[in-house]
C-alpha cells in the first residue's frame, strides 16, 4: 500500500461525516479482506469516509495543487494569467496552492498578481511590454483589441515648482489612498532630475525565520499611522547638455532599493511577497545608501520629506550602454534587437554601471537592463529585466517623458 | 458467491469490488497498471476479492475501461490517443471522481490525463463557476472579495465561460 494512499485516506477523515458513508464505512470494514488493506480500513474505520458525490470540497491537496500547477503552467502567454487569478480567487485553501504554485517574476518572467510589479524582473529574459502612459503586458489595446493586461498607468500632473508622474495599477485612479495607487515620479523644476518614490518602503520582505521583525526606518521621520507615504527608491539624474549637441541623452540611475550586489553572482534583489503590505522589514536585509550629495539635491529641490535608509550597501547604479560605432553609416548604434522602429530622443537602454568601487562582470555591463523606444505615435515598448522591478522600469521610463529643455 | 469464482477463475485473475458492491473479474497483467493493486499482489493480498470503497461502480467500469485499453498489445499509439481524447468527453464531476480513484489506485498516466482535463476544463470560467463545479462555499469576507476583484479587475473581465462543464 502507497504511503500516499494512506496519508490521503487519513487526511480525509473528519471532512465528510455523514450516517450514511458511517453506515457504509462499517459494511465494508466487515467485507474487506486483504491483508495490508484490511489494517488500512481499521486506521480509518471510525469515523471513516466514503467517495461520495460529497467529496469535491476536499479534494485532496496533492491533486488540487497538481491541477494549479497545470494551469499555471499552460498559461505562459498574455493576456493571460487569467486562469491562474482565477484559481487564486475561489476561496482561501485555493489561493493558498496557487501562490505556492506561482513563482516569482524573477524566477519565471511572468507577472501574475499585483506584488510581481514590484519584484524584480526575469533573469534571463527580458518582459517585454508597451508604454504610452499606460503600461500594458505584450501589446497595447491600439494595437491588438483588448488582449493585453493593463498592468500600470501614469498621470502627468504639473505643480508649481515640479511635476509629478502619478503611477497607478488603475485607469483612473489615482487617490494616494486608493489601494491602486503604486507611487510617482517626481521632476525638478527644469525637469533634469527625477526621484521616484514608492508608496511602500523599498522592501517589505518578511524573513519569518528569524523570529524578529520591526521596522527599520528611523521612527522620528515615519508617523506610524501614515498608510501611505514616499519611499525614495530611485533617482534618474540627466546629464545637462551645455553644448546643446545633437544626440541621444544621457543619464545616471541611481536604484536606492535595490542592492549594487543584486546584479553579482548569486545576488539577490528585494522582493515584496504581497502588493500593499506594510513596513516589516529584517534588519539584515541590504537595503540602500543614499549619497549624500544626492540627498542634499533633492532636499533642496523637493518639499516634501525624503524618507532615506541608511544603509551599508551600494545601490545599483544604472547608465547608458555606450553605443557601439558603425563604420558603414559613420555614427554610434545601439541594437534595440527589432523592438524598437521609430526615431525618439527618449529612447535608451541602460546597462549597470562600473562607476563603483566594485567591479561589475563583464558579462553584465553588456547586459541590457532596461530598455525604452518608439514603435509608434504614442507607442513605446518598455523591456526590463532583473532586478528592476516593473514599477521601477516604468517610472525610468516616464522620467523620458518630461521635456527637458536643458538635456536636449 | 465470491468463494465459488475465486476457486474457478485462473490464478492470474483479481476481483475488484466497488463501494457499491459489485464485482470485476479483471486479469493480474491489466489491473498490476495500478500500483496499489501491484503491490497487493505482491503482498500476497489477491487471492481474495480486492475492495476498492473508495470507487463507486461507475467510476470503476471507467478505470476498467481506461486499464484494459492501455494495456492492449493490439492497439496503437494513435488509437490510444483517440481513446484517451474521448474517455475525458465525460462531465467534470465523473473526472473528478475518476481523478480521485487513479490517485487512490495511483495509476501515474490516468492521474495525469485527468489532471490535464480537469486544468483545461478550469480555463475561462469564473471563480463563481470554479466554485459551483467543486462545491466550494467561499470563505473570503466580502471585503477580501471585493480587494480580489479590484487588484486584478482584468481576471473578472471579458469573454469568460460561464457553463457548469
Amino acid at each position: 500500500m502507497a504511503l500516499k494512499s494512506i496519508i490521503h485516506e487519513i487526511k480525509g477523515v473528519g471532512d465528510n461525516v455523514d450516517g450514511k458513508s458511517k453506515k457504509q464505512a462499517e459494511k465494508k470494514c466487515v467485507l474487506s479482506r486483504g491483508r495490508s488493506y484490511v489494517a488500512l480500513e481499521r486506521l480509518t474505520s471510525s469515523p471513516c469516509i466514503v467517495v461520495q458525490e460529497s467529496l469535491w470540497a476536499s479534494l485532496p491537496h496533492e491533486l488540487l495543487l497538481d491541477i494549479i500547477q497545470r494551469i499555471e503552467a499552460s498559461e505562459i502567454t498574455w493576456p493571460a494569467r487569467r486562469d491562474v487569478v482565477t484559481c487564486a480567487s475561489v476561496c482561501r485553501s485555493w489561493r493558498e496552492i496557487t501562490k505556492e504554485v506561482v513563482r516569482t517574476p524573477e524566477q519565471c518572467g511572468l507577472l501574475t498578481f499585483p506584488a510581481s510589479l514590484k519584484q524584480p524582473g526575469a533573469r534571463d529574459c527580458p518582459i517585454q511590454s508597451t508604454s504610452t502612459f499606460q503600461l500594458y503586458l505584450g501589446l497595447s489595446p491600439a494595437l491588438l483589441g483588448d488582449a493585453s493586461k493593463l498592468l500600470l498607468t501614469a498621470k502627468k500632473v504639473r505643480r508649481a515648482t515640479c511635476t509629478d508622474f502619478l503611477i497607478s495599477m488603475s485607469k483612473d485612479d489615482f487617490s494616494r489612498a486608493s489601494d491602486c495607487y503604486v507611487g510617482k515620479l517626481r521632476s525638478n523644476f527644469l525637469g533634469t532630475k527625477f526621484v521616484i518614490y514608492d508608496a511602500q518602503p523599498p522592501c517589505n520582505l518578511l524573513i519569518q525565520s528569524s523570529g524578529m521583525l520591526y521596522k527599520k526606518f528611523p521612527s522620528k521621520r515615519v508617523e506610524p499611522k501614515q498608510l501611505y507615504g514616499n519611499h525614495n527608491v530611485g533617482t534618474v539624474p540627466y546629464e545637462v547638455n551645455v553644448l546643446r549637441t545633437r544626440g541621444p541623452r544621457r543619464m545616471r540611475c541611481t536604484m536606492h532599493a535595490i542592492p549594487f550586489t543584486a546584479i553579482q553572482e548569486g545576488g539577490s534583489a528585494p522582493t515584496p511577497a504581497t502588493f500593499g503590505e506594510h513596513a516589516h522589514c529584517n534588519s539584515s536585509l541590504v537595503s540602500a545608501v543614499l549619497n549624500r550629495e544626492i540627498e542634499d539635491s533633492i532636499c533642496s529641490c523637493f518639499d516634501e520629506p525624503v524618507k532615506t535608509i541608511k544603509k551599508h550597501a551600494d545601490p545599483l547604479i544604472l547608465r547608458n550602454k555606450a553605443p557601439r560605432w558603425h563604420e558603414q553609416l559613420q555614427c554610434g548604434c545601439l541594437n534595440f534587437k527589432g523592438r524598437v522602429t521609430v526615431a525618439s530622443v527618449k529612447k535608451f537602454q541602460l546597462v549597470a554601471s562600473s562607476g563603483t568601487s566594485q567591479g561589475v562582470p563583464i558579462t553584465e555591463q553588456e547586459k541590457v537592463i532596461l530598455q525604452f523606444g518608439k514603435i509608434g505615435k504614442d507607442i513605446f515598448t518598455m523591456d526590463y529585466h532583473y532586478p528592476l522591478s516593473a514599477f521601477q522600469a516604468f517610472a525610468v521610463c516616464l522620467s523620458s517623458f518630461d521635456t527637458k529643455p536643458a538635456c536636449e | 458467491m465470491a468463494e465459488a469464482a475465486s476457486s474457478t477463475i485462473e490464478k492470474n485473475n483479481l476481483t475488484l469490488k466497488s463501494s457499491y458492491g459489485d464485482e470485476f473479474v479483471l486479469e493480474e497483467s491489466i489491473a498490476i497498471q495500478s500500483v496499489t493493486i501491484k503491490n497487493m499482489v505482491e503482498d500476497g493480498c489477491s487471492s481474495s476479492v480486492i475492495p476498492l470503497s473508495k470507487v463507486d461502480t461507475g467510476t470503476l467500469i471507467k478505470v476498467i475501461e481506461y486499464m484494459k485499453m492501455h494495456s492492449s498489445t493490439s492497439s496503437n499509439e494513435e488509437e490510444i490517443q483517440n481513446f484517451d481524447k474521448e474517455f475525458v468527453r465525460i462531465s467534470i464531476k465523473t473526472i473528478l471522481n475518476i481523478l480521485e480513484a487513479a490517485n487512490f489506485l495511483d495509476i501515474r498516466s490516468l492521474l495525469d490525463l485527468c489532471a490535464e482535463a480537469v486544468a483545461n476544463r478550469i480555463k475561462n470560467k469564473t471563480p463563481e463557476v470554479v466554485r459551483k463545479i467543486f462545491n466550494i462555499t467561499s470563505d473570503f469576507t466580502p471585503e477580501e472579495e471585493a480587494e480580489i476583484r479590484n487588484e486584478t479587475p482584468w481576471a473578472f473581465e471579458g469573454d469568460l465561460d460561464h457553463s457548469l462543464d
